[in-house]
């Protein structure tokens, strides 16, 4: 029985195929959309997770307060002896700071502004190891590299930072001064990361000799033993007590690193959540466009109903026919919105790579596809209940008689 | 037949057909309504961010050294500073009324044993201060604004009245601590709706150069011109004299002089595109709406394929048999946009409030202006033509003889 219903169904939404072809293609419309946006929101969450595994939990940001960007409030800074201090406290096994100061780049007379981060050449492997990238090309900072440089990705490029790659080797103007490329990191993957520029404490301290022991913030690492987020607490209280400030008025905050990045992907997961309520205010216009198709269906086949009850068909069978028509109706729609939304969203991943944005990256996991498919056809089979309702309720007699 | 008969032809079959009806003005009425109400409370909140900067006349310019502009307060993340000898440099260029120094200083502010960061900027002293207190149209809503010789004296912005800011409203008389330093509050400024203002403390200048700073640094150089006609001669003396003075050439500055509005435009910018993909996202539950529209049209035409024999046979013309079926399904769309636009309408302000409530933002506000109630409008209509034109072309084209036989 179940198969014939089928059938019959499938039979039925061809016969009208122009009708039917419209209802299906409001479905995929907003499947479509819908499949896109998670898929993005899906890649978002597993590039944090793998960022997260790689850089480790055991990560603990020590920053100052103030106004504008981390580290760029000149007015507030974790000092060298509050690093000194950190680094004594029970369970930090590594701390770093580093110098976050605004920096001009100059190349054939073109002119950017950029971060430029003063990094200790001695924990380059502790700082490679806590941005989850390490130089790619060339190699590393070294002690007394006071006029040489490593450049982020996209220096490597053109047409990103400048209009021709920079290489290896080359000197370019930097706050003034010549600076020689040693070194290139890898892509980290957005924008703002890629075009960072590494200097070392020296050449930080050579240029702004004012910023001097005034690190815009410090990296931590925890003991293998010790919980970070006990940690990050203990490192709160005790560095406030050091620093003669009462609770709640302290100019620094620690965070770890996963707190951190909890709080970013929140973000990303509320606006992506929002865009894909948006989307879903389609899907509703579908299931109404699916209302309406399928009572039409029901007037349109109302002597066929009559003569279906008239040799015994139960008022339940006319149900399930009904709503069976409509969720094959539903569930087309949604095998088609997968594909349509897969290829969108590859072709979107492909131009936020190319613009730099590689963490913009999709994700298929098989619930989202499942999980979209049985969605269209519950909205589907739903819509077709109103209609179904009337369809077993009509009176065999006057079914008969309609015209 | 005369436009009317059309009209009240059209109108008739709609209700003839309530249900299908109302089901197809359902699916036009929730896009349009959608698209509305984020259209509106889009522009709102655009206003509003903009309206936080976009307070200085059009004939204001601002000196910047350059840097990343977004990084925080003018003259903060930058590579290359503004010093303050420049300013008395600018004054003496002809067509400027007056040009001052803006120091920007951020740090701790203490009331009622709370703690918070905040930034303080200053107003200058002498015959300078009135004209500048006129720029910014500085007004007070308790006390006064503050006069030459008010030492460790303030002006507080509107929101350090807000009860749960600091544990109880600050009044004039109060004392505050900034950097360490203490204060008496002289003045509360009236509510402006910009941070800049709401919330600032505001000091003497030679007081903030004083206490708070070492250097001759300045985050940004304000230039009124006395006549807004001069102002492209005044921007390019000034950019000349910045040459000059800083010894970078042209086409390779390292600061910008601009007038704070176009200084908005790629702020602007961003906002605009963000709304629009949001706007285009609500847009498709409009499309998926007309495809509706289209299967009802088709539907009837199927369904009075027996009249359309009828009319034809009694000489009605193509056109007619169009334009018949065109107005239906105008009318769908249009009475579908007009319940949508009021929704719409209701729901930008329902969630604009809710939003402030919840988030306790001023900058959350609905902005439905005419032309967004009257496009939309227009736009359902023509949404309902053209996904009737092709059900109404299939109409007009049917062979009167096939039609009438048509069961």
């Amino acid at each position: 029985m179940n198969l014939e219903l089928i059938k019959y169904a499938l039979l039925n939404v061809r016969k009208r195929k122009l009708r039917s072809g419209l209802t299906v293609l409001s479905i995929l419309i907003g499947v479509t959309a819908i499949y896109a946006l998670v898929s993005f929101g899906v890649g978002l969450q597993n590039y944090v997770d793998v960022i997260a595994e790689q850089a480790g939990v055991d990560k603990i940001f020590l920053q100052a307060r103030g106004i504008g960007a981390p580290g760029t409030d000149p007015n507030f800074f974790i000092s060298k002896d509050d690093v000194e201090f950190v680094e004594k406290i029970n369970g930090v096994q590594e701390i770093s700071g580093l110098y976050m100061k605004t920096s001009e780049v100059k190349k054939d007379r073109q002119i950017k502004f950029v971060f430029g981060t003063g990094i200790d050449p001695d924990k380059w492997e502790f700082i490679e190891e806590s941005f989850t990238a390490g130089v790619e090309k060339g190699r590393a900072l070294k002690k007394g590299d006071i006029d040489k440089a490593v450049l982020g990705y996209n220096y490597q490029l053109e047409n990103k930072i400048f209009r021709k790659p920079v290489s290896l080797g080359e000197k370019l103007e930097i706050n003034g001064r010549k600076f020689e490329v040693v070194g290139f990191f890898e892509e980290i993957g957005n924008p703002q990361d890629d075009s960072n520029i590494y200097f070392t404490y020296g050449a930080i301290e050579d240029m702004f000799p004012e910023v001097k022991d005034k690190f815009g913030w410090a990296m931590v690492k925890a003991n293998r033993n010790t919980e970070p987020r006990a940690l990050a607490e203990s490192i709160q209280e005790k560095l406030r007590k050091h620093k003669g400030q009462e609770e709640g008025k302290e100019d620094f905050f620690v965070q770890t690193f996963e707190d951190a990045l909890q709080t970013f992907t929140n973000i990303i997961t509320v606006l992506n959540g929002v865009l894909v309520l948006i989307a879903l205010i389609s899907v509703i216009v579908a299931a109404v466009n699916t209302t309406n198709t399928m009572y039409t269906a029901v007037l349109e086949r109302t002597k066929e109903i009559g003569v279906m009850k008239a040799v015994g068909a139960r008022n339940s069978s006319i149900l399930h026919i009904y709503v069976v028509e409509s969720g094959i109706v539903g569930l087309i729609g949604g095998i088609m919105g997968v594909l349509l939304g897969f290829a969108i969203s590859s072709i979107g991943g492909a131009i936020a790579v190319q613009a730099g944005f590689s963490f913009l990256k999709p994700a298929f996991p098989i619930w989202l596809t499942s999980g979209s498919i049985l969605f269209a056809f519950t909205v589907g089979a739903i819509s077709g209940v109103l209609p179904a309702i009337r369809a077993s309720k009509l009176r065999p007699v006057d079914a008969l008689r309609y015209e | 037949m005369a436009i009317l008969d059309f009209f009240s032809y059209s109108i008739e079959n709609l209700r003839h057909r309530k249900l299908r009806s109302w089901l197809t003005m359902i699916g036009i009425f929730i896009g349009i309504a959608a698209v509305v109400a984020l259209i509106g409370l889009g522009e709102g909140l655009r206003g509003a961010i903009t309206g936080q900067f976009g307070f200085l006349g059009p004939d204001v310019l601002a000196v910047q050294a350059s840097g990343l502009n977004f990084a925080g307060p003018p003259g903060q993340a930058v590579v290359n500073p503004l010093t303050k000898d420049l300013t008395e440099k600018i004054k003496s260029i002809p067509g400027v009324d007056i040009a001052v120094n803006r120091y920007i200083e951020t740090g701790a502010f203490e009331f009622n044993d709370i703690q918070d960061i905040v930034f303080a900027w200053n107003v200058p002293e002498n015959k300078e201060r009135s004209k500048f207190e006129k720029m910014l149209n500085l007004k007070v809503s308790q006390g006064r604004l503050l006069k030459d010789g008010d030492k460790f004296k303030v002006v507080l912005g509107n929101s350090f009245t807000d009860e749960d800011r600091f544990g109880k409203p600050i009044q004039v008389g109060n004392n505050i601590i900034f950097e360490g330093k203490q204060f008496e509050v002289v003045g509360i400024l009236e509510k402006k709706g910009s941070f800049i203002f709401d919330t600032a403390v505001i000091m003497n200048e030679d007081v903030l150069i004083s206490e708070f700073k070492d250097d001759d640094s300045v985050n940004a150089i304000a230039i009124k011109v006395n006549d807004l006609k001069s102002i492209g001669n005044v921007k390019r003396n000034v950019e000349e004299l910045l040459r000059k003075e800083r010894g970078v050439k042209e086409g390779e500055e390292d600061f910008t002089v601009q007038s704070p509005e176009s200084a908005l435009e790629s702020l602007d910018d961003v906002l605009f595109g963000v709304q629009l993909f949001i706007s285009i996202i609500a847009f498709i539950s409009l499309v998926v709406g007309g495809i509706g529209i289209t299967n009802t049209m088709y539907t009837a035409v199927l369904e009075r394929t027996k009249e359309i024999g009828i009319m034809k046979s009694i000489g009605a013309r193509n056109s007619s048999i169009f334009t018949l079926f065109f107005m239906e399904s105008g009318f769908l769309g249009f009475v579908g946009g007009l319940i949508g636009v009021a929704i719409g309408v209701a729901l930008a302000n329902l969630f604009a409030f809710a939003g402030r409530q919840a988030l306790g933002s001023d900058l959350i506000k609905a902005d439905v202006s005419l032309a967004l109630v009257f496009g939309s409008l227009l736009f359902s209509v023509i949404v309902g033509l053209i996904a009737g034109t092709v059900p109404a072309y299939h109409a007009s084209k049917k062979n009167p003889v096939d039609a009438l036989r048509y069961k």
